[in-house]
């Protein structure tokens, strides 16, 4: 009986032992799982900022990339439509100068380019081209200038150039040519004058 | 304009590589543009070198080949190279001689500049003094750009320069300020894919609205390279001084200009000088160079990052060697960084910018700057003598402090150097990694750094 009893004890006291050891088990696990949740948490909130940090830049970042491209593209849009215009108004130009073989203005002109372009050749005889209109003008001209000045020896060709108007000058012997067309000359001042056109376009002038 | 502006003559006497000799000329003048147009119709451009005796030399930018001494036809047109400038470049693209590249009009030019422009006149030079920041943490660490600078990088075949001038070009900003900054790119014979890089990585960081692109691909005419940096640099006069912004200028490949100028030297039958390179190499050089800048009196500035490949690797060559007379130091990249994986492999301790001292410090960046470049030099210099002594003695031969150096050694490789190429680092991040680095080491080897900075900044506690 009294052995029995001491077993009893023995095992109670063994059961409470391990209830005790199990208690302690647990509670320093709970513990150890909300230090791990304390410090994940921590980790994840980290984790998170950094994250978002990161997304907010590069949204930034396609923001700036949007924007920057959508303004060039506006930007390169008006600069097609600005040349387009410019263009235009090149035609019109042109339209205007090649109906304008009457006025007193164009034979003071002419005039001018002739003597000009004459005497960038240089000396020695010189063809002088131009178009079917101008052909008689020019004849005249070359006349004046040559009682002006008697050392010019040009002459005028008897093939007519397609250009609005002006002249062309060779060489005797074909190796100079100075072009001195209406067309030539648009092109050649064309650069400077766009800028021009653009600022009216653009209500700046 | 000469009175003759505008003749043009059909007499060609010869053709001699990238030059075409023109017979009859009454009156041409030295530098004079001259447009060409072949038998077929197709036009090119040139420039008059020298004059005399009834000839003309004549330097075809887009090259001879195709041109025959019978049908080509030569107009001198009285002027020399410009190129026509607005705020409107900002956002395009051009090819190597100034024309439009991106199927858009000729720019519509406030006013048309000669490309050769002027070196600065030295009395009107101001003294470069502020701070930009590239987001690259070895330059703005240690290798300081200021405003104004000419600082060049120094590169070898197959090394990352492009991918570094791209992320340069697409991060460079002024800090703290609200003034205007402007990237003008010359590419100078790089290949299309190089071309088609720079192009796309600025697209889509956003920074092409303020770039301005010269592209001169490696099969376009070798001598159109002599123009393309001219004419980067023309524009970036004009946005700095005259719209007041701040330009960075990037010529990208410095080497290949060289080439071209050796190609038209040997065409005209010159003395050579070292490696066949002209004699006037350096004076050549230094016309482009000596376009960077700031003047007294005027807002913007020219800072210039000129990129050259050295040959073999070699820093004696006459190129870099030349470059590193005229300019305020130099960017090396190190072949040994780069077969190591780290971008960007900049070699600092053959590298040096001589205006980092006058752009950095109390009220321009932090007054630990210039503190901490000058402790990294000394403790990068002290790790790579260590690392030579560890290879002979080993590891175990080393004392405590030496190991302390070879840790700080690799840290300054793989937490400093190394950073991704669309990593934009601000200067406070690149000097925090930089006191990490330290940190490293024994607080008694930072003797380099005031004690209030290391009380301040040091980590090692």
């Amino acid at each position: 009986m009294s052995s029995n009893s001491a077993l009893e004890r023995t095992i109670d006291k063994v059961l409470s032992q391990k209830e005790a050891e199990l208690i302690s088990k647990i509670d320093s696990a709970y513990q150890e799982s909300l230090n791990n949740l304390e410090a994940s948490r921590g980790k994840l909130e980290a984790e998170r900022t950094k994250i978002i940090e990161s997304a907010k830049k590069q949204a930034e970042n396609l923001k700036r990339q949007i924007v920057g491209s959508s303004r060039l593209a506006a930007r390169n849009q008006e600069l097609l439509m600005i040349e387009n215009a410019v263009n235009d108004a090149f035609e019109e130009a042109r339209k205007k100068l090649a109906s304008s073989g009457g006025k007193d203005s164009y034979r003071t002109l002419l005039s001018s380019i002739v003597e000009d372009s004459v005497s960038s050749v240089g000396s020695g005889e010189v063809l002088v081209e131009c178009n079917k209109n101008d052909a008689e003008l020019v004849r005249k001209i070359i006349a004046d200038l040559q009682k002006k000045n008697p050392k010019v020896q040009a002459r005028l060709s008897d093939q007519p150039i397609d250009v609005i108007g002006g002249i062309r000058v060779k060489s005797a012997d074909g190796t100079m040519t100075y072009d001195n067309t209406l067309d030539s000359r648009i092109e050649r001042l064309k650069p400077l004058i766009r800028k021009n056109i653009a600022q009216m376009l653009r209500g700046e002038a | 304009m000469p009175e003759a502006a505008g003749v043009e003559y059909t007499k060609v006497a010869e053709i001699k590589g990238p030059l075409m000799v023109i017979d009859g000329i009454t009156k041409a003048s030295f530098d004079e543009l001259v447009e060409i147009e072949t038998a077929e119709g197709e036009r090119r451009l040139g420039k008059v070198l020298e004059v005399g005796f009834g000839k003309a030399i004549v330097q075809v930018f887009e090259g001879t080949t195709g041109l025959t001494i019978s049908g080509t036809k030569a107009k001198f047109l009285g002027k020399t190279m410009e190129m026509p400038v607005s705020q409107e470049l900002l956002g395009r693209v051009f090819d190597g001689l100034g024309r439009p590249n991106d199927s858009l009009p000729d720019p519509i030019a406030d006013k048309f500049l000669d490309v050769n422009g002027e070196p600065m006149n030295p009395e009107r030079r101001e003294y470069p003094t502020s701070f930009i920041q590239t987001g690259v943490s070895v330059i703005d660490g240690m290798l300081t750009l200021v405003r104004g600078q000419k600082l060049p990088i120094f590169s070898g075949s197959g090394m990352p320069h492009n991918i570094l001038a791209a992320q340069i070009a697409r991060q460079a900003s002024v800090v703290g300020t609200k003034e205007d900054f402007a990237v003008v790119f010359a590419a100078i014979g790089v290949q299309y894919s190089e071309a088609q890089y720079f192009k796309r990585s600025l697209e889509e960081s956003g920074a092409l609205r303020r770039s301005v692109l010269f592209l001169n691909l490696a099969d376009d005419p070798a001598i159109e390279r002599i123009i393309t940096p001219r004419v980067a640099l023309t524009v970036a006069e004009y946005l700095a001084f005259d719209l007041g912004m701040h330009v960075l200028a990037i010529l990208t490949d410095m080497t290949n200009y060289a080439e071209a100028l050796r190609e038209i030297s040997a065409a005209r039958e010159e003395v050579p000088g070292r490696k066949g390179y002209p004699g006037y190499l350096y004076t050549d050089l230094a016309n482009n160079y000596e376009r960077a800048g700031r003047i007294k009196g005027k807002n913007g500035s020219v800072t210039q990052v000129p990129i050259l490949s050295m040959p073999a690797d070699d820093i004696t060559h006459p190129i870099p060697d030349l470059t590193g007379y005229i300019t305020e130091g130099q960017i090396v990249l190190g072949r040994d960084l780069f077969r190591k994986g780290v971008y960007p492999p900049v070699n600092v301790l053959m590298s040096l910018s001589r205006l980092m001292k006058d752009g950095v410090g109390e009220g321009k960046t932090r007054s630990d700057h210039m503190e901490v470049g000058n402790q990294m030099y000394d403790a990068y210099s002290r790790a790579q003598e260590v690392r030579a002594l560890a290879e002979i003695v080993g590891r175990a031969g080393l004392t405590g402090v030496d190991l302390k150096y070879l840790d700080a050694g690799d840290m300054f490789e793989q937490h400093f150097l190394k950073q991704a190429p669309d990593e934009n680092r601000a200067l406070d991040e690149t000097l925090g990694r930089a006191w990490d680095v330290l940190s490293t080491l024994p607080e008694g080897e930072l003797t380099k750094i005031k004690e209030k900075h290391v009380k301040q900044y040091y980590k090692g506690k």
